[in-house]
């Protein structure tokens, strides 16, 4: 019997290990969505907050001096001897931001939450850059953030893949610094989804915070394993010395239905009050779990929870 | 509770627990695994910690179960026992008293003592062997009951059926209680000698006595390491008048009627008046009211000391044979004494023969008693030819008159000798004196009745100087003047002087001495009234050599055929019930049936008290039964059940990985 928690799958060293074809072609019939709408940089294929240049109309203006004598409506001039101006809808590009958590707590759980973590985030950058969004990366341990912006057009797949194919695990979280990071990287307003386990010995709200005033879209999908969702159904047995692998903390137990049954409560008061703690910042929640299918996650479940359409 | 073997289950606990905790500090090394995040774990642990307060001891609950099975493992090796009403193995006997106190009604869950007893004692065999292992037992019960004599109603077994069959079998009988013999028949079983230092071997066994104490040989019994535990039986409130003894007599002038007394006893602790009634062949015939004291206690015994009266009723006229009962008209707890009955054969009259007589006086006097039939003088020469013939046995009594046979010339028989010292070992005659007078006589022998032998002279009479065996009635100032000689079948009155050498012919005592002693030796062995049999004794008789198909009619109804094996003597026995019993027998030659009758009589004070002793005394304390406990109940067999419940528990628990 393998050990409790260690990872027996192979690690992918492939992009398309990370997705593969198929998946690829459902993906292609789904896009991000966001409840609010961003002003983009570049023209897109989002509905955007300026009025711009899309073939969509939206509203006659007067005319003022400086403005641009292409939009005027020579029609109206003709009929009414007055220069109106037409305005039409700007489209622009959504920015969708990936933050994985890739500490030590992360390259746990069999299957892996880190690898899983890699897989959901090659998934969700796909259906980013396939819909012509702007696409970037964050990874993010307590020895800093590892960016990777701006990816934008279907062609920067491979390259997106090979970038999180170079993630390692290890060290702390460092949750708050990193989110403060990227909050203030200017990387644009966007779609935020961060995964990670949300399990940090500090706390989670500040950097929770930090993006709910940075204006993002976030969403937070809390990767856990399933040996840590129920871990007397997988092996946890005995009298340990569990030992943290990020900070080697250790904790002495011996498994109990008592304490199996404590440990639940407590795992789903945890996530009940990040939930809490989202809903209040409207933050979308989503629990996921390493064993669930992630074309049937990104495709059914994501989608009923808005972030996909 | 002791404990039998406390030394090895120490040394057990000291080679098992200790390993067992250490084994467990081992198996504390915690295994180390890596896991995400401790974050919730910590907290579970903590929260655990806090609700829980005995958590360090539910913590290490299969260390906690395995101990308490090991700790019950230890308790069972030392062998633990308690004081209960169980017994553990080893010998036990019941003892069970069937006396005539036994059938006594004052006890309220069965009908009589004896009952209950068997009640208790079928309880007892119930707990001895009806739990099984657990019930403490695997000896051996042996059942014996006794009254006046023990019997083995079931040898050593372990079979509960038969233990039970052998209580239900036992019969109350109205004897009295009498310990020794059924003590005897139990070490007699138990007891086992070792063939080389012949000293007992083994445990003595333990004695259970279901009885009401009342035992007439408890004194003189002495428990020989053997445990013996009473189960008092019978209520401290018994309600008991008893008749302790009957007589019948025939008034030596009225030959043909019969003058009854009896001797009433209360035993109960208030004065009662109580009705007698004189019955006749089942008819009443007086009845008499009767008011008895209340009885009183011995202070040092304790023992209730009956208030008695006597009561005599009028003579009547009974010239032909009869069973005669006297009865106390009341229900009380014991019925087998309320009643008496005695058996008046009728009455006899005696042939006597006069040898050698010179004195008109003897004669005369002889001739005037009533109760003889026929009075036959003989010469010397007439009485040695009967002598040859055998015939002497003819005549109840035999007078010599101042002669002396030679020896030989006295077969066995009854005589009255005057004068001249018959020849029979032990009288040592030495020669003739000259003048005394009496000085004492035992006014109490029935020859003495109404005698008076004060004023009696005599001028010359035989010096004796008799044996150890020969009973002197009369002493004078100068030797033996009365003596009387009782070996087997020949019995002798010898008076050492002829009356004509006295001035006793003159006196009035000397035609009563003769009436006395003619009845006396007449009627010797046989009482006025029939003898009556006590419960116990043998009945034995004497049959015609040709009597066939003899019946016994036993007071309850039941009829026994018997099978004399000596034609002549019949012997049955032991008697067990008080009441009538009606012997028949036919013989071949006259169809009638011919039938003697026999009375059995309880007769004793010691069975009318009906108080249970509370405690007794047998050479040592005797343990009472259900009265602060007094037997031991082996708890091994629990603790081993209770350790391997734990250890199923422990297993479960282990199975659960649930240390709760």
């Amino acid at each position: 019997m393998a050990e409790f928690g260690a990872t027996t799958q192979p690690r992918p060293k492939r992009v398309d290990e990370l997705i593969d074809s198929e998946l690829m072609a459902k993906l292609d019939q789904v896009d991000i969505m966001s409840r609010k709408i961003f002003a983009g940089k570049l023209q897109g294929e989002r509905r955007s907050k300026k009025r711009g240049v899309s073939v969509e109309f939206a509203d006659y203006r007067h005319y003022v001096h400086g403005d641009d004598l292409r939009f005027v409506d020579w029609n109206i001039y003709a009929r009414l001897d007055k220069l109106f101006l037409k305005i039409f809808l700007e489209e622009e590009d959504l920015a969708l931001l990936i933050a994985i958590d890739i500490s030590a707590s992360m390259d746990w759980g069999n299957p892996n939450k880190l690898v899983f973590s890699q897989k959901l985030a090659m998934s969700l950058g796909y259906i980013g850059l396939s819909n012509h969004n702007r696409v970037s990366l964050f990874a993010f341990n307590q020895a800093g953030v590892r960016p990777l912006v701006n990816l934008r057009g279907r062609r920067r797949t491979r390259e997106m893949g090979t970038w999180l194919l170079d993630l390692a695990g290890g060290d702390r979280s460092g949750f708050n610094e990193a989110m403060r990071h990227i909050a203030l990287s200017r990387q644009g307003k966007g779609v935020m989804v961060i995964l990670s386990d949300f399990l940090f010995k500090e706390s989670y709200e500040k950097g929770l915070r930090y993006l709910a005033g940075g204006g993002f879209d976030t969403f937070c999908l809390q990767v856990l394993s399933p040996e840590e969702i129920d871990p007397g159904r997988h092996g946890l047995a005995g009298d340990l010395r569990l030992t943290d692998v990020e900070d080697d903390d250790t904790a002495e137990i011996t498994v109990s239905a008592a304490l199996l049954r404590k440990y639940r409560e407590n795992l789903n008061a945890y996530c009940g009050r990040l939930r809490d703690f989202c809903i209040r910042r409207d933050v979308m929640h989503v629990s996921v779990t390493t064993s669930d299918d992630i074309g049937a996650l990104l495709l059914d479940y994501l989608r009923k929870r808005g972030l996909l359409k | 509770m002791s404990w039998l073997a406390v030394p090895a289950g120490l040394i057990l606990a000291a080679v098992v627990i200790p390993p067992l905790i250490l084994l467990y500090f081992l198996k504390l090394r915690r295994r180390t695994q890596t896991i995400a995040s401790t974050l919730l774990w910590k907290r579970s642990v903590e929260d655990l910690r806090a609700n829980t307060p005995f958590q360090r001891l539910r913590r290490s609950l299969l260390l906690f179960l395995q101990l308490l099975a090991l700790v019950l493992l230890v308790l069972a090796i030392m062998q633990p026992q308690v004081q209960s009403s169980g017994r553990q193995g080893g010998k036990t006997i019941f003892l069970i008293d069937t006396s005539a106190s036994m059938t006594a009604t004052d006890v309220t869950d069965a009908p009589t003592r004896l009952e209950e007893a068997k009640r208790r004692a079928r309880e007892r065999v119930e707990a001895l062997y009806g739990r099984g292992l657990f019930g403490g037992s695997w000896g051996e019960t042996m059942v014996v009951s006794f009254s006046d004599r023990a019997q083995v109603a079931c040898r050593f077994t372990d079979s509960k059926p038969q233990l039970l069959a052998a209580i239900d079998r036992i019969q109350p009988t109205h004897g009295e209680s009498r310990i020794g013999e059924a003590l005897t028949l139990a070490r007699a079983y138990t007891t086992q000698l070792d063939p080389e230092s012949n000293r007992p071997v083994g445990e003595p066994g333990t004695l259970e006595l279901f009885s009401d104490g009342r035992i007439a040989d408890l004194a003189e019994q002495v428990l020989r390491g053997e445990r013996m535990v009473y189960h008092p039986i019978g209520s401290q409130e018994p309600d008991n008048v008893a008749i302790t003894a009957i007589s019948i007599e025939r008034p030596y002038d009225r030959p043909a009627a019969v003058e009854v007394f009896a001797s009433l006893a209360n035993f109960n602790t208030t004065p009662l008046t109580v009705d007698v009634q004189l019955s006749v062949n089942d008819a009443a015939r007086a009845i008499r009211e009767v008011t008895i004291d209340a009885a009183g206690e011995d202070p040092v015994s304790g023992l209730i000391v009956p208030a008695r009266r006597n009561v005599v009723f009028t003579p009547f006229e009974q010239p032909r044979a009869a069973v005669i009962e006297v009865a106390v008209l009341r229900d009380d707890d014991l019925a087998a004494d309320s009643a008496a009955r005695l058996v008046v054969p009728p009455p006899r009259r005696l042939k006597v023969a006069l040898v050698g007589s010179k004195s008109f006086v003897m004669e005369t006097v002889l001739t005037g008693i009533g109760s003889i039939q026929r009075l036959t003088l003989l010469s010397q020469q007439q009485y040695l030819a009967k002598v040859a013939e055998g015939a002497v046995d003819r005549f109840d009594v035999v007078v010599f008159d101042n002669y002396a046979p030679p020896p030989d010339q006295m077969p066995p028989g009854r005589y009255l000798c005057f004068g001249a010292p018959p020849p029979i070992e032990g009288l040592n005659a030495f020669g003739e004196g000259e003048g005394q007078l009496i000085l004492d006589t035992r006014h109490e022998h029935p020859l003495f009745k109404f005698v008076d032998l004060d004023r009696l002279f005599i001028s010359r009479f035989t010096l004796l100087q008799p044996d150890d065996d020969v009973q002197v009635l009369a002493e004078g100032s100068r030797g033996p003047v009365v003596v009387e000689v009782a070996r087997g079948p020949m019995q002798v009155i010898y008076v050492t002087f002829d009356p004509l050498d006295s001035n006793w012919p003159f006196l009035r005592s000397f035609v009563t001495f003769l009436v006395n002693a003619v009845e006396y030796l007449g009627h010797a062995g046989e009482a006025i009234s029939a003898s009556s049999f006590t419960p116990g004794e043998a009945l034995t008789t004497r049959l015609p050599p040709a009597a066939a198909a003899v019946e016994l009619h036993l007071p309850d109804g039941v009829m026994e055929r018997l099978e004399p094996i000596d034609p002549a003597l019949l012997s049955w026995g032991p008697i067990r019930l008080t009441g009538v019993y009606f012997l028949r027998w036919s013989v071949q030659q006259t169809s009638e049936p011919q039938e003697r009758v026999f009375a059995v009589n309880l007769l004793s004070d010691r069975e009318g008290d009906l108080r249970p002793a509370e405690q007794i005394m047998a050479g040592e304390d005797v343990h009472v039964a259900g009265r602060g406990g007094s037997e031991y109940t082996s708890l091994w067999p629990w603790a081993i059940g209770l350790c391997l419940i734990v250890l199923m528990l422990e297993w479960w628990v282990y199975h659960r990985k649930a240390y709760i």
